[in-house]
């Protein structure tokens, strides 16, 4: 999701308007790949090269995916996802912005934490669910704290090495103009490390749906990971491939809203 | 407005695992109010270290540096430091005006506006206007620190501390930025000191230079320049006098061991 989204940009910033007619013309290629695919697909399924049950024609996937909008458990599903990975991402960010900046800055918090920290971050995320069930039950706290301990760790390695990379230049600068260091904080410190708070963010990003997917697969009664395992218990390929493509439709949007955001408010990444 | 500066026997010492590293020994040295001073020594020789000892932000381990008549414990209000790196003194997320701007954030905010313009006129001053509201890193390396040397004056310097400043950028560059600050100098009449190991500028720029020695560094001499005011890049430089100070001055850079100059 991330590399397409990537690639997509950097092809892009090379542009002018001149370019435009050329540069449509270049993104042309990649998505006249994807339709030979979908086609090649489609044309497997209705001339019966592959004969299963599970691999339905494209075009019955996207009739159960429209049929959805309509009204369905798909779209309830998915904003429970969604819900949570948001709740959860937001929680695990501010943590890893906060103690990346704190542990970043002291020494005496640095020694205290992070033998702890960096014992936690290697553990897969998955592999704690089964006991984090029997204290958070099955249900929204479980998945919003995997979730946040998810986004946590890519958020909170990459703002606590931003802080150690900021050059004293920059401080020594604050402190030449007598900047208190409240103000140093805010408006120093702080913005110098949005580059690499950024790039956690960025990963942070892509995982919470991986791990919100993963955790409603494993336990619960709700959200898309359930509703995935539900209908392949049910026997609805094309509700279940659905669902995929609803995922990766969001997905990439995020990525798209990501590369958006990023470029109005963090202008200078890269440029220092 | 500007100050007196002065080194009192300042020595500092570098205590790493084991042996003690000695940076330099035992230094007195003094700018007088509106003096441009100049120090010149080879690399390694812990001038940028003196120069922010002066600048409140390391302190000595031995002696004191004093300003007007107090001594320096912190960063001093009007003793302002340009650093050599204006790329990573720059703050990349702010605009060239906002950069400027910096140092006075702290007033109230009814005066703001009253700031901006004077902060646009110091961007006058430099040569940037029409720059205001595009980010450092969108200009050349000679215009960035024509930005950070804008944001000096904006926090009204008595002491301007100058730390290789024109050494990152091209041969001509560095002579445009050289007149510039002869000229903010000339009309604001701060207390000016460089710090540079290009004797050529050191001479161009100020009244007195002062020679450190290599390591264990100590104060070599102090010369008078003597060249006429306002300097001229073709004329001063190719005054005999100017020819003669570099002949001697870097003649004392060269020579080995501490103390024996070579007469000019």
């Amino acid at each position: 999701m991330s590399t397409i989204g990537t690639i997509g940009e950097i092809s892009r910033t090379g542009a002018r308007t001149n370019r435009a007619a050329q540069l449509i013309g270049v993104r042309l290629y990649g998505l006249l790949l994807i339709l030979v695919l979908l086609s090649l697909w489609e044309l497997s399924a209705r001339l019966g090269w592959v004969v299963s049950a599970y691999w339905p024609p494209v075009t019955a996937i996207l009739r159960a995916a429209v049929g959805e909008l309509a009204g369905g458990d798909m779209l309830d599903a998915l904003a429970s996802t969604l819900r949570r990975a948001a709740i959860g991402y937001i929680v695990g960010s501010v943590v890893g912005v906060v103690l990346g900046i704190l542990l970043g800055k002291s020494r005496v918090l640095r020694l205290a934490l992070l033998p702890l920290i960096e014992i936690i971050r290697p553990i897969p995320t998955p592999a704690v669910i089964p006991p984090l069930i029997l204290f958070l039950g099955v249900d929204d706290a479980l998945k919003i704290f995997i979730v946040s301990l998810a986004s946590f760790f890519p958020v909170f390695t990459n703002t606590i090495s931003g802080v150690a990379a900021i050059d004293d230049t920059l401080i020594q600068t604050a402190r030449t103009f007598r900047i208190g260091w409240l103000r140093t904080l805010v408006s120093v410190v702080l913005p110098a490390t949005l580059p690499a708070v950024t790039a956690g963010l960025r990963t942070a990003t892509s995982l919470t749906l991986v791990v919100a997917v993963l955790a409603e697969m494993i336990a619960g009664s709700s959200g898309m990971g359930y509703y995935l395992v539900q209908m392949q218990y049910a026997l609805r390929p094309d509700l279940m491939y659905a669902a995929v493509l609803y995922l990766a439709i969001v997905g990439y949007c995020l990525n798209r809203a990501f590369i958006v955001l990023e470029a109005r408010f963090v202008p200078w990444i890269g440029k220092t | 407005m500007s100050e007196r500066l002065g080194f009192e026997h300042v020595t500092k010492v570098y205590e790493s695992a084991g042996a003690d590293f000695v940076a330099f020994d035992d230094i007195t040295l003094e700018a007088s109010p509106s003096e441009f001073l100049a120090i010149v020594g080879p690399s390694g020789c812990g001038k940028s270290t003196l120069l922010k000892m002066a600048a409140g932000l390391i302190p000595p381990t031995k002696g004191k540096v004093q300003l007007g008549g107090n001594t320096v414990s912190a960063p001093p209000p009007g003793v302002i430091y340009l650093f050599q790196q204006y790329a990573k003194s720059l703050f990349a997320w702010r605009t060239v005006i906002d950069n400027v701007m910096f140092p006075l954030e702290g007033a109230p905010r009814s005066q703001r506006a009253e700031l901006r313009a004077r902060c646009e006129d110091y961007l006058r001053q430099v040569g940037l206007s029409g720059f205001e509201n595009s980010y450092p890193w969108q200009l050349s390396g000679g215009m960035q620190q024509r930005v950070a040397i804008a944001r000096a004056l904006a926090a009204d310097p008595q002491v301007l501390l100058l730390d290789e400043p024109f050494s990152a950028v091209d041969a001509l560059t560095r002579m445009e930025l050289q007149t510039l600050v002869l000229q903010l100098w000339e009309r604001r009449k701060f207390t000016a000191i460089l710090v540079t190991h290009d004797v050529e500028e050191a001479i161009f720029l100020a009244d007195r230079v002062a020679v450190l020695s290599a390591r264990p560094t100590s104060l070599k001499e102090i010369i008078d320049v003597g060249l006429p005011r306002p300097r001229d890049q073709l004329a001063t430089r190719e005054d005999p006098r100017f020819l003669k100070l570099r002949h001697h001055l870097t003649t004392s850079l060269l020579a080995k061991g501490s103390g024996h100059v070579v007469a000019a």
